[in-house]
């Protein structure tokens, strides 16, 4: 089956399946050096990492990217100049409240999929897309079950799977499932993680600390909101809209008060303690919250800034975390 | 003192103001030396260059005196409107009111160079977290948070979608700081897809007619908020009047441009162009003075152009700049290093292209929004830089990167190969900081190689 790769959340996977083909979200490597660009300066290292990922895929038939952040609209100039496959930009609204805002994003999705049936070759049906929504939200609800059955790392890296190959993906096939340890509660809050961030999850736990809520766009807050069965069956793409445009909360939002609400309900509910804030250097967006989260929550904020090199994996980001632990516990 | 156009200090101004003063010289009620703006803190205007005509005095002096503008204008019960990120469509529904006035309080990001550093806004900045990796604009917080550079306006608004993400970050965190903001969406310009009825723009763009139709419920949405706080219904004809007004300032600056980057002799320097393009905006928060300011100087340009006199030499090194540089001298100093100015691109020659006025007036603005260079793709802003280089027979290509700025990252790269494979001229990229002073030898290096580049391949 062909295969779409994409990062951006908003992109809704059951549209892409329904189009017969295979939705990928992937996770991306960090790229030391400035990759297929001519220049890293000033260039945020996730957004580096995509491009350099796109243009030496060799297993995809597409690209889809969003609007949701200006680089990564910028980065779609110079896909579609240096990637062999087609590259699609979709417009997602950064407002949220008007309905023209989210008919503007009914509309992208329905622009999506001319593109997707370009590439697949054929149409989709309604009854395929159900199919797809029903599979797709069963096993989300059952990854979210799970949550207190895998550790950190584990339930982070099936939501990762989940989103890299689809409903295949289930919790109990998690490779050596063992029970989450106790620890200090800590979110993880941010934009996406890249393939070596997610060793985090292990530093905090040999730390002395458990992640309870991966905020990250990676993580839980990256999953659009369950399906409301009744409603779908009558016009699933409306619903699918719903889910993934009035359910994802993001830093990208204007206003993006929402997505403070749904920190403060899954920060009270799952007891945390204190939030490691993950960012990319470069990434406006992120950044620019940092204090605001840090004004508004009344826990402790470590702020991890990743420049896209592995040392700072290596040396200083296990340092802060063991610190910020010790004064914890 | 001679009247030889040129370019003189502000020590040299208090002499020639006095000369000119004696002389007759006729001055708005803003009018004044520059030097006593230095009193307000502006140090920077110590170091720069000015063209010596009275056209640029009255330019100066309505430049730097717009936060008394808007004091008085909410003094003689005007309301205040602060649009952000707006390039030149807001204000021309605002100005269409009798009792608003539009200011764009992005332009904060000048006020750490003009003070050189002085007024604490970055520092400002930085403790709310928005520290040097953003864009200068980020000043603008500073500005807000200490009151002290514009009165803080009753209605702010704010376009997201297809712009930067330094500005919506911080308009953002403007926002969480308790200031209320009207945000409005732009999407991000695409080509029409086989079956969609596309749109031309003005400027040459085309868009689809279903985002122009998006755009203009977005521009009712904001006429509505607008209409609420004027207490006045804003009808088409007003709208039209409005839009006839500000299509006159583009017109001036239209016939400015073309004769300024085109004359043999350069007729008015690059920093005096770059406040006569800004003025497109926002008209420095008073639309029938930036008329005048305008119609001043295009007379000063066609004077001394039908004199064949000039301030720079007839063999300066043709220049097209991209971006607005955060350091204002820089421009003086790409003159010193042997180039000028011919044609343009500061983020906003859609404000510079004339309004359609055949077209319902929410339509045509919602036009000139979507014909905003930046809310496209970088290739068709190196298309339109392209068709300007030809126009103004531009030699070389110079992209100012604004530091931290989201787009700058990416887009050099773009424009640069279309520009040298479209038209094989030098490009060259620049970082410009707010304060260049520690890096001058280095800017300096690097304009005057491009200079030289341009002057040998004169002879090939």
């Amino acid at each position: 089956m062909k295969t779409i790769i994409y990062t951006c959340p908003y992109v809704p996977a059951e549209w892409i399946a329904a189009h017969g083909l295979r939705p990928s979200r992937i996770i991306l490597s960090a790229v030391s050096s400035a990759g297929s660009i001519t220049r890293a300066e000033g260039v945020c290292p996730y957004v580096r990492a995509f491009i350099d990922e796109a243009t030496t895929e060799k297993r995809a038939c597409g690209v889809v990217m969003t609007t949701v952040c200006d680089q990564m609209r910028r980065a779609f100039d110079i896909l579609v100049r240096k990637c062999n496959l087609p590259v699609f930009l979709m417009n997602v609204p950064n407002t949220w409240q008007s309905v023209a805002a989210q008919k503007l994003y009914l509309d992208e999705l329905k622009r999506l999929g001319r593109f997707l049936i370009q590439l697949a070759g054929k149409s989709f049906s309604q009854d395929k897309l159900s199919q797809v929504m029903l599979e797709y939200d069963t096993v989300r609800a059952c990854i979210l079950a799970a949550r207190g059955h895998l550790t950190s790392r584990q339930y982070a890296e099936v939501i990762a799977a989940f989103g890299r190959d689809g409903p295949g993906t289930r919790p109990d096939n998690a490779e050596g499932a063992r029970p989450p340890i106790a620890g200090v509660p800590l979110a993880i809050v941010g934009g996406p993680l890249m393939k070596q961030s997610f060793d985090i999850f292990d530093i905090v736990e040999q730390s002395g600390g458990r992640i309870v809520l991966d905020a990250t766009e990676t993580g839980e807050r990256g999953m659009c909101a369950p399906f409301d069965r009744r409603r779908f069956r009558d016009d699933p793409l409306m619903e699918l809209a719903n889910a993934y445009f009035g359910g994802i909360q993001d830093a990208s939002r204007r206003p993006n008060n929402e997505l403070y609400k749904w920190l403060d309900h899954e920060l009270v509910s799952r007891g945390v303690r204190g939030i490691i804030f993950h960012r990319y250097l470069w990434c406006d967006m992120w950044h620019a919250e940092l204090w605001r989260l840090k004004d508004w929550v009344d826990l402790p904020v470590l702020d991890i800034d990743i420049g896209g090199d592995n040392e700072t994996y290596q040396h200083r980001t296990p340092n802060r975390i063991r610190a910020f632990l010790e004064m914890l516990q | 003192m001679s009247d030889m156009p040129r370019q003189i200090t502000l020590e040299e101004w208090d002499q020639r103001y006095e000369q000119l003063q004696k002389a007759g010289l006729h001055q708005p009620s803003y009018g004044g030396p520059l030097s006593r703006h230095v009193g307000d803190g502006d140090k920077r205007l110590l170091k720069l260059r000015y063209d010596n005509s009275a056209a640029a005095l009255r330019l100066w002096n309505f430049l730097l005196t717009e936060e008394d503008r808007l004091h008085e204008a909410r003094n003689k019960g005007k309301r205040l409107v602060g649009t952000m990120k707006d390039l030149g469509t807001v204000p021309v529904m605002a100005y269409s009111f009798d009792n608003l006035a539009a200011f764009y309080p992005d332009g904060a990001w000048w006020i750490p160079c003009m003070m050189e550093l002085d007024a604490g806004l970055l520092e400002i900045a930085d403790s709310l977290g928005i520290d040097e990796s953003f864009c200068p604009v980020r000043a603008m917080l500073g500005a807000f948070v200490t009151g002290a550079h514009f009165p803080i306006p009753e209605l702010l608004t704010c376009s997201v979608g297809a712009t930067c993400d330094d500005f919506s970050a911080i308009a953002q965190r403007l926002n969480g700081l308790g200031y209320p903001i009207l945000w409005w969406e732009v999407p991000h310009r695409r080509s029409g897809e086989p079956g969609e009825t596309t749109v031309k723009l003005p400027g040459g763009f085309s868009a689809p007619k279903c985002q122009v139709e998006f755009v203009k419920s977005e521009l009712e949405r904001l006429k509505t908020a607008l209409e609420e706080l004027a207490g006045q219904h804003l009808d088409e004809e007003k709208l039209s009047a409005g839009i006839k007004k500000a299509n006159q300032v583009r017109t001036y600056l239209a016939e400015i441009r073309q004769l300024a980057f085109t004359a043999e002799l350069c007729p008015m320097p690059a920093l005096e162009m770059l406040i006569a393009e800004m003025l497109a905006i926002h008209f420095c928060s008073d639309q029938d003075e930036t008329i005048e300011v305008l119609r001043e100087l295009l007379g000063e340009i066609k004077t001394r152009v039908q004199a064949g006199k000039g301030v720079l030499g007839a063999d300066a090194a043709r220049i097209f700049w991209v971006n607005p540089v955060a350091d204002l001298q820089v421009m003086n100093l790409l003159e010193d290093c042997g180039g000028r100015i011919c044609g343009t691109e500061y983020l906003f020659s859609h404000a510079l292209d004339t309004i359609p006025e055949d077209l319902r007036p929410v339509e045509a603005l919602a036009q000139m929004v979507l014909a905003d260079p930046m809310v496209g793709s970088s290739a068709d802003r190196a298309e339109r830089i392209c068709a300007d280089v030809r126009r103004f027979g531009a030699e070389a290509v110079l992209i100012s990167r604004i530091p931290g700025a989201s787009h700058c990252a990416l887009e050099g790269e773009v424009i640069s190969e279309i520009v040298q494979t479209e038209l094989d001229i030098p490009v060259l990229e620049i970082e410009v900081p707010p304060v260049t002073d520690s890096m001058r030898p280095t800017l300096r290096t690097r304009a005057e190689a491009l200079v030289e580049t341009i002057k040998a391949r004169r002879k090939r």
